[in-house]
């Protein structure tokens, strides 16, 4: 971990939510156990506090989808209300989008460690000092050595990286860009505190794609891949949305994968009416042909 | 040594193999993805388990799906929506087959002449391909779309725009019409009940109007597999290719091997011209390698892979032009929501067009939840209302264009899913050099180097941008003709899924990496037999038929060039993919 300014990296892991999520209020970690002798850990090679960690980020990565997910469709769960528009039906979190988020993108987005590891790690070692001022962060306890250990022996260490965390990290990183009092408050996640123009307004950055963050990403990249980078994240920043959304409407939540068949009304089906009695062989459409005409000919 | 090595069964290859398979030719088609024999037992109808791209019965991977897809490059906001599998992107198709419009071609001389890509004409005319139309019509078989309520809605817009309906096969000028499709229509109980136990084969025929085209068709149920009513290749061409010696005298079947994902185009200088040789080969399942020899090697991987192979096959790319000039319709999509029932989630996915020779078309889609979700959400424009990302065109839509999501979305979704009419906006989009596929930086796969797709939205030609906001238009005072009570416009980001021409053939050698008769100018007993062989995009009709009819033709030239053939197109008549043998034949082999 570079030496960072103590004060700059602990504005930065609180930017991309790992501080609080770690040690803030309701934070999933008491502080005494970042002191290194009351963890153990499985794997001799990794310091203990590195299996504290790992469901620390793991939780962070779910309440961030929690707050993308009821952006794509929100419904009358918590994170709708902070978000300022609650709905009395299901959404996305009676759906199950955002387990579908956190599968498709830990198991099955095909996206190469080597793009994901470094992406990750840029975005934890990155740079803080952004001049942006975060109101917040007296909130935060300051201890972040013991955490900024764990998560660079989490990175370095040959475990993959469960995608998930890194595309946390930059909604959140987005997120203290448009509001810097989102480092604390409700929820884990800073992206999950914003307002629904709030979280529209961090996807404008992302499309745009943040200057800041295309250069804080580039160097860590050779040409040509600088290049593939920033448009990486121009993709991601669609494809968040797009898939959020199909997610949010698709049958997930509810499909049997082994026998086909769904355990319960998917959410969009009973939103939009679709398939009122379930799935069919066919319909009674046939109106007939236009102006009778069965074949044409030159 | 094979005579004929096909790479792909999608659109294309299938095509080429069917025909050479009829003439006797030793024939082996390689597929990457999925061989799905038995769909009533693999498929199903959700979204989830046809559609996702990850990891969705219809993705581009291997068959077994827990591995992942194979991850492609982007390097935009945008979404590259091909398959692997049996069949190809056909799979997921609307069977949708208007012939290209006369315009596109070599010799076109009527008045309006200079509306069309001029620089990037086919290298013959229209004539020229007419026979080879019919043939593939004949053979698939396309018929005239039968009409449901969204049909029914969309023209009734239609007829608000002071157009003529079309009657004939050749589009002339601006006219709308049913489309003429692949698909069977409707007989006996087929789309006249929703009672499953009266929609069983033989009792119903035919286009059941599930709806379901987008998740695979298998219907009517007990139907052979060559009497399903989408005519995707895995329907037609494949099972015609395999049974070619019960319906073809002399024919010969060709051999199919899926999950073979081709690595290797070889080649070597023969009397100074470098030649292809035959391929090589990977097995998805074992990972061991083949190699098998061709007299020739046929390219038909679609828009995206053929480029890719040809890279990775260390081929020459003289004029700079293996991959680019990829064009996409610039496609556009348009919602209207109704106070009445307009049947959007039922029957065909797309039975219904306008066309606007010079500028483009528009075609009715309907969509189930997810799908339509998304393609409410993917857009160049932000998100309306919050921000629009330096467009967010006003026009006579509601309010800016751009992304309807969150809970607009889910508002305009409680309507109804069946109040809602959508219309895909079709550009006459011009060939550009910077659209292309190159090789990715990022890491290679199992298959080697992948494939990066970069498409340059923002700096299309004039006559593209001009052509997809007056048909954007046009779609708007359609849906308004038709009683939408509001229209909404999202600006699509890249929805790639009309490819073509990433390997054009071409007039002139500068611009162009086929001759006319689709052999690749560098490389000898090479061809390209699929979208990526078109010349531009067509001026806005759906690829596939003019792909197939191309692919026909090509069939006929290596027959004639390299097997001392003679053409056949016409002289003799074409067998229909439904063929009572080929049934037969399919039901013995147990597909
Ligand atoms: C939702 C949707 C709707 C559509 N509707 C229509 C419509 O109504 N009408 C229409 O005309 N078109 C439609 N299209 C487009 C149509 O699907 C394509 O025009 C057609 O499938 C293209 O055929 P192709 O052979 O070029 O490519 P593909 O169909 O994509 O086939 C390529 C095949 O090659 C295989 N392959 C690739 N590389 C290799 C390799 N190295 N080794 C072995 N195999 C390889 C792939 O796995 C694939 O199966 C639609 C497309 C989509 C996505
Ligand atoms: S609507 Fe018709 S063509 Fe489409 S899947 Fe159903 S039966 Fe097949």
């Amino acid at each position: 971990m570079p030496a960072a300014a103590p004060l700059s990296r602990r504005a930065f892991l609180a930017r991309i939510g790992v501080l609080g999520a770690a040690l803030g209020g309701g934070g999933l970690l008491a502080r005494g156990l970042l002191a290194p002798a009351d963890a153990a850990t499985g794997n001799p090679l990794l310091p203990p506090v590195v299996d504290l960690i790992r469901p620390v980020l793991a939780e962070l990565a779910r309440d961030t989808l929690n707050g993308l997910t009821v952006f794509a469709m929100p419904g009358p769960d918590p994170y709708s209300r902070t978000q300022g528009t609650p709905s009395s039906t299901p959404g996305a979190l009676e759906s199950g989008a955002t387990d579908f988020m956190i599968e498709a993108l830990d198991n099955f987005v095909p996206f190469p460690d080597a793009i994901a590891q470094p992406i990750s790690a840029a975005l934890v070692t990155g740079l803080a000092d952004s001049g942006i001022a975060l109101p917040g962060l007296e909130l935060l306890p300051p201890e972040l050595r013991q955490l900024d250990r764990a998560l660079a022996a989490y990175l370095q260490s040959d475990e993959a990286i469960p995608l998930s965390f890194p595309i946390a990290g930059l909604l959140n990183l987005m997120a203290t860009q448009v509001n810097p009092l989102a480092v604390s408050g409700v929820h884990l996640s800073p992206f999950a505190r914003l307002t629904y123009a709030e979280k529209a307004a961090a996807f404008a950055l992302i499309e745009k794609t943040d200057s800041d963050l295309v250069a804080l990403l580039d160097v860590h990249f050779p040409e040509p891949l600088k290049e593939s980078v920033s448009g990486l994240l121009k993709f991601v920043g669609g494809a968040l949305i797009e898939f959020a959304t199909f997610g949010a409407y698709s049958e997930y939540g509810v499909l049997d994968k082994t026998t086909k068949t769904l355990r319960r009304r998917p959410v969009a089906w009973s939103l939009s009416g679709y398939q009122p009695n379930g799935p069919v062989e066919g319909w009674d459409d046939f109106i007939g042909y236009y102006q009778g005409r069965k074949e044409v000919h030159d | 040594m094979r005579d004929v090595i096909v790479i792909g069964a999608g659109g294309g290859g299938p095509v080429v193999a069917k025909e050479l398979a009829a003439k006797g030719l030793d024939v082996l088609l390689l597929e990457a993805g999925p061989r799905h024999a038995k769909p009533r037992e693999e498929w199903s109808t959700f979204e989830e388990d046809a559609n996702n791209p990850l990891s969705g019965y219809f993705r581009l991977g291997p068959t077994d799906r827990s591995k992942p897809a194979w991850y492609r490059e982007w390097p935009q906001n945008s979404f590259v929506w091909q398959l692997s599998g049996v069949g190809g992107t056909t799979q997921h198709f609307y069977g949708n087959y208007p012939r290209a419009y006369p315009g596109v071609f070599q010799g076109y001389d009527g008045a309006d002449r200079n509306e069309y890509d001029v620089k990037h004409r086919f290298p013959f005319t229209y004539s020229e391909l007419v026979p080879y139309f019919e043939w593939v019509e004949a053979t698939m078989p396309v018929m005239t779309a039968a009409m449901g309520t969204k049909e029914q809605v969309f023209f009734k817009g239609a007829e608000t725009l002071g157009l003529p309906v079309q009657t004939t096969k050749t589009t002339l000028r601006p006219s709308y019409r049913p489309q003429e499709n692949a698909i069977l229509q409707p007989g006996g109980t087929a789309g006249k009940t929703s009672d499953k136990n009266l929609l069983n084969y033989p009792q119903a025929t035919g286009c059941t109007f599930c709806g379901y085209c987008f998740q695979g068709c298998m219907r009517p149920n007990g139907a052979p597999r060559n009497q399903f009513a989408k005519r995707s290749t895995d329907n037609s061409y494949v099972p015609m290719a395999i049974t070619a010696n019960v319906w073809a005298r002399g024919g010969k079947p060709a051999e199919l091997i899926a999950d073979a994902y081709v690595t290797k185009v070889h080649s070597e200088k023969r009397n100074g011209e470098l030649t292809a040789t035959g391929v090589t080969w990977r097995d998805n399942v074992s990972g061991d390698e083949h190699r098998e020899d061709a007299r020739v090697v046929v390219m038909a991987g679609g828009c995206t892979e053929n480029p890719r192979l040809w890279f990775n096959s260390g081929l020459p790319n003289q004029n700079g032009w293996v991959g680019r000039g990829y064009t996409d319709h610039f496609f556009d999509w348009m919602i209207g929501s109704f106070d009445d029932y307009t049947g959007n989630p039922k029957g065909v996915g797309s039975s219904a067009r306008l066309d606007y020779p010079g500028y483009g078309g528009l075609e009715n889609v309907g969509l189930p939840p997810a799908l339509n979700a998304f393609s409410g959400t993917l857009s160049d424009s932000g998100i309306r209302g919050q921000y629009k990302n330096g467009r967010g065109a006003t026009g006579p839509w509601d309010g800016p264009a751009g992304r309807v999501m969150g809970p607009e979305l889910k508002e305009l979704m409680a309507g109804g899913i069946d109040r809602l009419l959508t219309v895909l906006v079709i550009t006459d989009d011009d060939v550009e050099a910077q659209n292309r596929v190159t090789l990715s930086a990022l890491p290679a796969d199992e298959n080697g180097p992948i494939p990066k797709v970069t498409f340059k939205q923002r700096k299309r030609t004039r006559r593209t941008v001009r052509n997809r906001e007056f048909m954007a238009r046009k779609a708007a005072e359609l849906l308004r003709g038709a009683g939408a009570k509001k229209v909404y416009r999202v600006d699509w980001a890249p929805l790639i899924l009309h490819v073509q021409s990433s390997m054009r053939m071409g007039e002139s050698a500068q611009n162009s990496v086929l001759e006319g008769s689709g052999e690749a100018r560098a490389v000898k007993r090479l061809f390209v037999a699929d979208n990526s062989a078109l010349a531009n995009g067509l001026g806005g009709p759906n690829p596939t038929l003019t792909s197939q009819a191309v692919a026909t033709r090509t069939a006929e030239k290596i027959f004639q060039t390299y097997f001392d053939g003679d053409p056949w197109v016409r002289s003799e008549a074409p067998v229909v993919s439904t063929d009572p043998r080929v049934s037969v034949r399919m039901g013995q082999l147990g597909l």
